[in-house]
Order: structure tokens, then sequence, then C-alpha cells
């Protein structure tokens, strides 16, 4: 639990709802005093180190650990062996398998780089080498590396994930123009800068758990469940995330390991994965391979769109990276059909990493687009306007709202497109070739219940108080707006507490659900607090405005008034001194009132259960983006630069435009390294990610990015959330790779099909 | 890293005494040594720091040419106005090295032992064969992720490739190693691989790098260091090239030309064949193009890294044609 | 046990006295041993510059330098960049300023490479000031704003 002091910058409208308030926490950061998960000092800590297998499948028939235990300062060594006792816990949606044990150390390898040792000693250097002085033994089983291994195969249909309208495959057939390919991407990583780890400490039968997290409280309920605990014994400390990504929602089994080694050694433990070993303790984005049929007539009106995909799973989980998720809903179509597979390989579970689903789809369907604009000699951005999309043609529903035009047509104009020379390789300079290409972008808008607390102190400070977390979208900051436009303070009498499990519960910091939903429960909270302390200044016998006879009373700028005039006014402080009162508290949450229970509550904020997806109710919601990209290739090296971007963005109202500028850019930049840089190397032999550090895996540094220019063209949407925003983390990367590959394909001719577009492709 | 006794050397003697321990390596900057011990590629017992003693760091600039101590920094040497005049691709290998943090760690001399960014060198836990690491163990490169490894001076035994960049713009220019007792050209310091890889270059047991000495040139004054990769900084070259030029008095002809290469080879690789069939001739973009491609005889690919040896020439070609005013 | 070394640390203008393996890294060190938890460990490799910080004034990676080493030489991190009244160095406001961080986990060691870049002459132009903050990795993205912030902070000091 952290305590802000607020920063203010530019003029007073900043520290409300819209306005370009400087980072909350921001000096925290810039000084080295914003302590993360791993910073805490925990007395009489020991250190722990995973050891990962070097096979990518079979079973580990022995580990000797008699060297690594005669180390100096080793303390425990625990291996498959060892009996843990945990329990299997929930799954994403709060589905929990009965009675299955669960074992963070398993004997049977699945991939390579999976943990299945783990060794603590009083340092991590001492550990670290003890380490070295295990001796594994596997029995070695037939692998599959990946999607691309003969023995893969077709994979597994995900029924629910098909979709389909219209006669796709007649309708394809009977256009007079058709186009069709595959596209690929490759397996991706979301290196936050901040490695995993954790502290893990016992007291007696409650645990405390130091350790970045998108969701303090859906990581609660995975240790208690784990460990047979009651969810209030759980406490998750994460009041800063150095970059999640979707890699820090869950809790993973080095936490599971870290947590049961402090049980045994009955002293807490810390563990901190190795940067390679964050490569392979969680999954980053799976593999995909997609064909993409366009059908269409002569003059660009799409007739029909079949899309096939496949992901790489593991071989222990069926998990979609849902390469059909943009195809059905950029452009209007009446025939189409999608269908989705996952084939297992030996690799770690895929995650969420931003844009899941949405950003390999938007990979396919937007070059696709191009590639039939070029077919026909059409201008890429004249066909998308031409296949506009009035409504939803796959739920049917109308959108909610909808300015993918306006960033298409106010993109277009902000970089210039009608300067544009349409035949590819007609732009160079010397032996630069240059290209424009745009890709658009979409992330649906997902509605989650949150709670929050407003506690009025004696000293006059107003406090936010919520599970939520700030991983840098701006939580604090657009809390502090909330809040102070909510209840009439200003953000420099505003603390924000946030991180903290044992905090009212939020949803999840991921797939760009968290802003929408903790400002729609900060906002009521701090609307009842203020009705509270009104109420109690009308009508306690110590407040001195029961002499004035007023019926209601203003707060504004600090201080609670009597309405229009010259009468009584006071301070917070000045108030509840009066009142005698240290301290007021009001809580609320937008649960239904159904849904209040203890059991409701503790669901919603653990699970995905009181999540609703875009077409859930009358409208179709999203967030949408258009990407305009110029790049230079060297004609002779291959190697590609992205010279400028301008992208437009419909997500709807934006809470703080400074924060939400960042998150585009950063979106944006992440979208840049995974067109141009990002592939994980598997090694065919053995599964291995070979690349698995940021020397060799790169992610793009500051010299490969220009400017970007981000615009806003969204208007507030009351269906997608209580203040009108829709997400905006996601879509930002959303359409950035297709936006290059179709600005190469201009700028060389030659179209890429399968990313990242290394120089190799291009000679 | 295994546990290390560290000690600093009072002197250069001393550092060569203490190296002769079994187990005993020299600590200049420290980007090589510790992070190689980090992987669990290099163990030592003991680390002997030079990088306090006094007078090793010196950059002299005259018309004999450059000499530079073993622990100037590369931040240093690169940002030497009189390196910078004298040998331009002697500057722009060290700008275009690194990150300007590790830039101002590493030293002239440990840059030059820099050791090959092999994946497969790098990961022993899951890789142990290693003919660099443990000789006779294999190569578990080839038959693996090719991308960045060498197409020249390869062997059966090794395919890595040497990853510095100011080797290489040394090598162009004949510079020598100055070991005390020897002195020993650049180009031969570096071994070829042949059958035994862990021999990198002829440093004996006992022998600190005293500095390097760069003659001074018509070419090295005309020259450049071209690197091409992936991202625009902070990386290994894809290729590149040292290139240096000398016109004779008509502006045209080739009077001296140096041509080495970086990111493609086991070593820093000069180019002499390209060097000898441009003297003499005029320079034209074609005979250049030409010429390069002759930097690749014998090229070796493993599939992932084919591209190397198309890319290579080109990148000769830019340099050579960039020095010569024609690009 | 192992062998361990006293060593008595020059870091931010005060001496720090702590008893340390020699193969304990300055990163470690000062995380670990000295509660100077502002330098951040992101790669432990040399690969991605949070952990930068000042030895002697210059840039470096505090990952990849035995505590051992610096010994005599005077260190600053992050936690001695403000003022002796918490004041912001200007290159700490101007990153607040042009919100030139989100998560803020390599903001230390792009502000210490910041610092350090401008008073090398290295901040003449935007395209120099990127190529010499690229030994700084920032996952969220902040590149842009870096530029601008280290821009307006070399204006100021010239």
């Amino acid at each position: 639990m952290t305590i802000m002091e607020p920063r203010k910058h530019g003029s007073a409208s900043d520290g409300l709802v819209g306005g370009r308030l400087s980072r909350f926490e921001g000096r925290m950061k810039i000084t080295g005093a914003a302590t993360y998960a791993l910073e805490y000092p925990v007395e009489g800590v020991a250190h722990a180190v995973l050891v990962q297998s070097t096979i990518a499948a079979g079973r580990v028939t022995s580990i000797d650990t008699s060297a690594a235990l005669a180390a100096p300062g080793v303390l425990l060594v625990l291996t498959p062996e060892d009996e843990l006792g945990l329990m299997t816990a929930s799954d994403w949606y709060g589905n929990r398998p009965e009675n299955q044990p669960y074992f963070p150390l398993p004997r049977e390898v699945s991939y390579n780089g999976q943990s299945i040792a783990a060794v603590v000693a009083e340092s991590r250097e001492l550990a670290v080498e003890a380490a070295k002085l295990l001796r594994i033994a596997y029995d070695e089983a037939p692998r599959v590396a990946d999607l691309y291994d003969p023995a893969a195969g077709k994979g597994k249909l995900m029924e629910n994930l098909s979709a389909g309208w219209g006669d796709a495959e007649a309708a394809l057939a009977a256009s007079p123009v058709r186009i069709e390919a595959e596209y690929s991407t490759p397996r991706e990583y979301h290196v936050a800068m901040e490695p995993h780890g954790l502290t893990a400490r016992w007291d007696g039968d409650r645990l405390t758990v130091w350790e970045p997290s998108q969701w303090t409280h859906g990581m609660q309920r995975n240790y208690a469940e784990w460990f047979g605990l009651p969810l209030e014994n759980v406490q998750i400390v994460s009041p800063f995330i150095g970059g999640g990504f979707g890699s820090k929602g869950v809790a993973l089994a080095y936490g599971a390991v870290a947590a049961a080694a402090a049980r045994k050694l009955g002293r807490p433990v810390r563990l901190a994965l190795t940067r390679p070993q964050n490569f392979t303790s969680y999954g980053g984005r799976a593999a995909t391979r997609q064909t993409i049929a366009l059908g269409a007539t002569e003059d660009g009106v799409l007739q029909a769109i079949v899309h096939r995909g496949f992901n790489e799973t593991s071989t222990y989980a069926d998990v979609p990276e849902q390469t059909g998720a943009a195809t059905p809903i950029l452009y209007k179509v009446e025939n189409f059909s999608s269908q989705s597979r996952v084939v297992p390989v030996n690799v770690v579970s895929p995650g969420a990493l931003r844009g899941p689903g949405k950003n390999p789809s938007a990979f396919g369907i937007e070059c696709a687009i191009e590639e039939l604009a070029y077919k026909i000699g059409m201008d890429p951005l004249e066909l998308r306007l031409k296949n506009y999309a009035d409504h939803d043609y796959q739920s049917g529903k109308p959108w909610s709202t909808r300015r993918l035009r306006e960033a298409l047509t106010e993109g277009a104009d902000a970089f210039g497109w009608s300067k544009r020379s349409h035949a590819p390789r007609s732009m160079r300079e010397g032996r630069t070739l240059i290209g424009w290409g745009i890709g658009c972008g979409t992330f649906p808008v997902l509605r989650a219940p949150s709670a929050a607390m407003i506690r009025i102190l004696g000293n006059g400070r107003v406090e936010v108080v919520s599970g939520a977390i700030d991983m840098g979208q701006g939580t604090y900051t657009i809390l502090a707006q909330t809040a102070s436009e909510a209840f009439g303070v200003p953000v420099e009498q505003i603390d924000v507490v946030l991180g903290d499990s044992r905090l009212p519960g939020s949803a999840i910091a991921g797939g760009s659900m968290l802003a929408g939903s903790i400002t729609g429960a900060v906002h009521k909270t701090a609307a009842a607090a203020r009705d509270e302390l009104i109420g109690l200044a009308l009508n306690d016998p110590m407040s001195p405005f029961r002499d004035t006879g007023a019926n209601t009373l203003t707060v504004s700028e600090g201080r609670i008034s009597v309405p229009s005039g010259e009468g009584l006014s006071l301070d917070l402080a000045e108030l509840m001194a009066a009142l005698g009162r240290e301290e007021i508290e009001v809580t609320r949450n937008t649960l239904p009132d159904d849904a209040q229970g203890l059991t409701d509550q503790n669901n919603a904020w653990s699970s995905m259960a009181r999540v609703q997806g875009p077409t859930m109710g009358d409208y179709s919601m999203h967030s949408w983006c258009a990407h305009f990209a110029e790049v230079r290739v060297d004609e002779d090296f291959g190697t590609v630069r992205v010279s400028r971007m301008v992208s437009a963005f419909d997500c709807g109202r934006l809470y703080n435009p400074k924060m939400v500028e960042s998150q585009w850019r950063g979106g944006i930049i992440m979208g840049i390294g995974q067109a141009l840089f990002e592939e994980g190397h598997v090694d065919g032999r053995n599964g291995r990610t070979v690349n698995n550090n940021v020397g060799d895996y790169l992610v793009p540094t500051n010299a490969d990015i220009p400017d970007l220019q981000v615009i806003s063209v969204g208007v507030p949407d009351y269906e997608a959330s209580a203040l009108g925003g829709k997400g905006v983390g996601e879509v930002g990367i959303v359409g950035v790779a297709p936006a290059i590959a179709n600005a190469v394909f201009h700028a060389t001719g030659k179209r890429i099909r399968d990313l990242p577009l290394t120089l190799e492709k291009l000679i | 890293m295994r546990d290390f006794s560290y000690s600093r050397a009072a002197s250069l003697e001393d550092a060569r005494q203490a190296i002769l321990q079994p187990g005993a390596f020299v600590l200049a900057g420290g980007t090589t040594l510790l992070d190689l011990a980090k992987c669990g590629v290099t163990e030592p017992e003991t680390v002997v720091d030079i990088s306090h003693l006094a007078g090793l760091d010196a950059i002299t600039v005259d018309e004999e040419g450059v000499t530079i101590g073993a622990i100037a920094r590369m931040s240093a040497v690169a940002d030497h106005p009189g390196v910078q005049a004298a040998f331009p691709a002697i500057s722009e290998s060290l700008s275009l090295a690194a990150s300007a943090q590790l830039r101002n760690m590493a030293t002239i001399g440990g840059n030059l032992l820099q050791r090959t960014r092999c994946a497969y060198f790098r990961d022993p836990a899951a890789f142990p064969a290693c003919n660099k690491r443990v000789p006779g163990s294999g190569c578990s490169a080839i038959g693996g992720v090719t991308r960045n490894h060498a197409v020249l001076g390869v062997s059966d035994k090794c395919i890595a490739s040497y990853p510095g960049d100011l080797a290489v713009a040394l090598v162009a220019f004949d510079a020598v190693v100055d070991l005390g007792a020897r002195q020993v050209t650049v180009e031969d310091f570096f071994l070829p691989y042949g059958d035994a890889p862990e021999q990198e270059t002829v440093l004996r047991p006992g022998e600190v790098i005293l500095g390097v000495k760069i003659r001074a040139s018509a070419a090295g004054m005309k020259s450049t260091y071209l690197k091409v990769r992936d991202r625009q900084s902070y990386e290994f070259a894809a290729a590149s090239a040292a290139v240096g030029l000398e016109f004779e008095e008509d502006g045209v002809t080739v009077r001296d030309i140096r041509v080495a290469l970086g990111g493609v080879a086991s070593k820093p690789w000069r180019a002499r064949s390209v060097e000898q069939a441009l003297i003499g001739k005029p320079l034209e973009a074609e005979t250049v193009a030409w010429a390069a491609r002759l930097a690749m005889d014998g090229a070796v690919s493993y599939s992932d890294n084919l591209y190397k040896i198309e890319l290579a020439p080109r990148v000769i070609t830019r340099a050579i044609l960039t020095v010569g005013g024609l690009a | 046990m192992t062998r361990t070394l006293h060593l008595s640390l020059d870091i931010n203008g005060r001496r720090h006295e702590l008893d340390v393996e020699p193969r304990v890294t300055l990163l470690d060190a000062l995380r670990e041993h000295l509660a100077l938890t502002g330098t951040k460990k992101g790669c432990d490799q040399g690969q991605c510059g949070a952990c930068t910080c000042h030895v002697d004034g210059q840039r470096v990676l505090s990952c990849l330098t035995l505590a051992a080493q610096v010994e005599g030489r005077q260190i600053t991190t992050i936690e001695g960049v403000a003022g002796p009244e918490g004041e912001l160095h200007p290159v700490q406001a101007a990153f607040l300023e042009h919100d030139a961080f989100q998560c803020g986990y390599c903001t230390p060691g792009q502000i210490m490479s910041a610092v350090a870049c401008i008073r090398e002459g290295h901040a003449g132009s935007d395209d120099e000031i990127r190529e010499y903050m690229s030994g700084n990795l920032c996952r969220c993205g902040a590149y842009n704003s870096i530029v601008a912030a280290v821009r307006e902070a070399a204006e100021a000091a010239r």
C-alpha cells in the first residue's frame, strides 16, 4: 500500500476528467522512490532460483541433489520428488476441477525451459551456483517443436471460435476478383522490463506475496486455492508493476514454488526469474498461420471472406490466439466463414499479449485487403471506405460508436495520403525505396464490475482506495481526476491507494477493461461520499451548517458551502473537526443489486465470470484505429526503417489524453517491433527458444522509432462505460504490423506475408 | 557466477604474474568477462583487475599514426578528434558498437578479446556440445538456428562468428597489437578456426595486451565503417565493412584500398582478393560490385545465414562507393 | 562459506560500508545490500540499460560492474540526482512534464543515461538523442517523450 503525493502541471482543468494532468505517481518513479515487488525489504529472506528443463518432451527420471545440498549456503532443493501439497486452482472463469493436485515442478516435461527444480540458499549468488550442481536425468520423448514441425498436424477445431453467415464458399467462387494467401506470425514475447518474480512470506497460515500483478484479487485466489487457504489469508502487494502487457495477470508455477519453499523453510523466500527464464516461465503470443481468401467485384465491393486460422498451443491446454477475431468486423461483407484451430506443440501454454487475437487477425485481413486493392488497381484507402461496415455483420447489431471512417479520413489528411503515388517502387531517394501503407485495428469493449472506497480524513484529505493496479496505464492519475471531479476537491487534496488485494476488488488490468470499469466505480463512490458528507453537514447536531437553514450544500474546490451566496463555507478539515470525525469511509461497487453477497463479490473480483463481451447488450462496442505508415527500405540491404507514422483512434472519451497518447504510442511501438524484429527462434531439434534474451530477441530501441503522430477522433460512448471511454491500451498495437507490411510492399513490390520483415526476406 | 577472488594489480608485471595462476582472468571493462561468467561459459577462480593501472589508457595521435592504450575506453577512442581525422573507420566502428554505457566501460584490449555471440556457445546448460567450450564435444550450432553465424573461415568444428566491430577496422589498416615482448598484427592475432576453435588468439599465458598501434595512411584518412543490422542501434552486425581508399593523382584510379568484413566470419576478415582486384583500376560502380563478390570465395552457409553471402558484398560495395564519392 | 570483501563505496556523496563476496555486482550491492533499489535490474546481462548509473560521472551498466571494481570511485544513482531539498533535476522535471515513462521501471536508467547524454554533448539533435539513448530499452514505448524531455533539458542546460 502506497500513498501518493499529487503532481500537477498546466491549467486547473487538468485535474478534471479529460484533463492532461501529469502522471500522479510520477515523482516516485523519476526519483527511484517507487518500490517494485522484489524491492520490499523483508527480514530474513532466502533466495530461490529455478532450474528449467533442457529437453522439450519426456520425463525427469532422477535429479541428484547431493552436490547442490552440500554447496555453501544452500537451504533447500525442491524437485518433482517433493510433495508440496498443492491443489489445482480455478481457471480464468472461476471453474475449478475437484480434488486435482497441482505440481508446479512436474515430472512430465512438456516444453524446453519448463521449471523442474528449485534451489534455495542464503543469497542469490549461492543459489545460482548450487543450481548448476544438480544432476538431472531424463527419459526423452518425441517432441513437436513448433507449428512447422512435420509432426504438428492440423490440430483441433475450436467450434466456439468459428463464425459464418451467408454462403462464403459459393460467393467466393462466383466473385469476379479473388485473392488468397497465407499470413503467419511467429512466437512473440512480452519482454516487460521488470522480470517476473516474488517474495513470499508466511505468518502462521497467512501468506503475503509481493509480486507484480495485473490483478491482485485474481492472484490472491490463485494462491489461496493452491494452498487451501481462505481468501482473506492471502495478501498480494503490487503497487507498482514494471510492465505487464498481459504477462502478469495470473499467478504462475514459480510463484507456487516460492511460496511452498517459504512454507517448508519457515522463512520468507524471494524468487527472481532470470531474463532467459522469462521466455519460458509463461507464454508469449502463440505463433499463428492463417489463410484468407477474398472475393470482390471488379470495382472493389467485397463479396466474401473465407478465413482459416491455426495457432500453436501447448500439449496441456488449448489456448486460442484467434486469428479470426478482427476478420468479421472490419468490413461490410454478406458472406463470411472463419474457422480457428489450435495445434499442440511442445511449448509453454501461450498467454495474452497486447491485442490478443485481434493483433494477428488484423495482420491477415489488413494485408489481404491491400492485396485486393493492388489487384484491382484501387487506392487502399478508397477500398476500405467503399466497404465500410455500417453495422456489425457478425452480431447483426448496430455499433455503439464507430468512428473508423473519421479515423481513416482524418488520419489520411494528417499523413498526406492524397500525395501518394500508387505504383509499387514508385517513390525513392537514391538507394532508399519509400512506401506507404495503411492498417486498421480494433479491440472489443469489455465491461466488468469494480468496487472502490473513498476515505475522507480528518486532515481534509480524500483517499481513493482500490485493489486495482497501475502498470503505467495511468490508473493513479485518472482515479485522482475522477474523484476530484465527482467529489469536488482539487487533485492536490487527493491520495490514491492501489495495488493490494486487501483493498476493494476491481477488474483485471487487461483486455483494456480496467479504466472504464474502475473510473465508473470511483465516480459512483466519490459521488456517494460527497452526498454522505453533505448529509452529515446538514443533519449532524454538531454541524455548523445546521444553523444556516440550508437544505442542500455544494462541494467545490475542496470547500463545502451553502449554495449561491455569501453563506457559510468550510474546508473539509474544518468540517471534519466540527463533526468530531477522524474519518468517513464510503464503499460502493458496480455489481447489480442481486449480486451483492460476499460470494458474488469475491467471484466478481477474482474471475472473469462477470465480464461482458462487446455484443452482450443491444450494441456492438469496440475501439477502432487506422494507422498510416511510411517506411524506408534500403534496396541493397533489405533493412526497413519506419520513418513516419500517423495513427487516428476512436477510443471514445479520453479520461486523460496525456496518458492515453502515451499508451497509444506504446502500442504502436510494440507493433513496430512485431513488424520488424520480434521472433522467437526455436531450435527444431529440442524446441528451445535460443534467442531467450533481449540482446537476441530484439525489441525496438529509441533509434528505431520516429515521431509518432496520434489523433483522437472518438466521441463519448456511454454504452461502453459510465464515463464514456472505450479501451485504449490494446488497440494501439492492432493494425500496425499490416500497415508496415503494406508500406514495405508499396516501397519494394515484395509482399512479405510472414512476420517479422527482416532483411533476408527483402534482399 | 562462481565464487572467485578479486585482486587489483599493482602493476603490469603484477598482473602478468597473477594471471599465470590457473583460472585467473584479467578484468578490465568487465563487459565480456562478467557476461560470460554469468552465462557459466567462463568460470574464473581469480579476477585480476587492471582497470586502475595508470598510463594504459593513453591515446596518442601523431604523424606516425595512432597508438591506443589497452584500457582506453571505447567511447574515449571513438570521440577522439585525432582518431576521427586519421581513421574515421576506427572511430565509426566504435560509435556503432554496443551502447553508450557499454562503450564507457569496455576497453580496447578487452574489445579485441570479445567472444562470439553464438547462442549455443552461450548456453552450456542446454547445449553441452561446443568445441569452443569443450574441445572435441561437437558443434551444437550446426543443424540449429544459424541466422547469426559465420559463412567465412568456418570449419565443421565451429561456425561461430566474431562479433566485434573495432577489430574489423583495425585489420583493414594493418594495426599491430602490442604485447610488450612482441608485436603481432591484428590479422595474425586472431586464429582461423580449423580444428581448434577453442584457440581464438595467439595470446600466451601471462601475456597482457598493452595497446594497439596503427600506422597513418592516406587510406585511413579516407575511410568508413558501414554496419548493417536489423535494428538501427544496439545490435551486432548482420554484415559490416571497414573500407579505406586512396586514389592516384587522377582522382579516379585506385592506388590503395583496404577492405575488411565483420559479422560474417570467424575472425575479423581482411578481404584481400577484393583489394587486389581493384588496385590500379578506375573506381566504377560495376567493377566494385564485381570485385566485392570475390570476398565470398569459399563461403559456407548453413541455410539460415545464406543471406549473408548476398548481403556482405553489397555492404562492401556501398562502403567503397561511399568513400569513393560515388554513393 | 565463501570469500568476502570489505568495501567502502562512495555513493551519492555518502560513504557506505559493506561486506560482500567479490562476485557481487554493483547492481546487486545497491539493491540487495544497500537498499538503494532505484537502480533497476532488467536483464542482468548488459542488454537493457535499466541498471545505468554513473561512475566518476560516466554512465555505465552496474550489472556488468563488480562492486569491488568501483571502490575509490564516485558513484551516482537515481537517488542522488535530485537536489538536497528534493528539487528535481531538470531532466527529471522534463520526464514528468513530457510523460516520458509509463511503468517507470526503465525510468531511473533512462534518466541517468539522459543526464550523461547531455553532459557528453550527445544531445545536439533528435537523431543524436535517439542514437545515444538507444542503450536504454523501454518496452512501454515512451521513446518520443524521452526524446522530447532530453531535448528540453539539453536546451535548458545551454
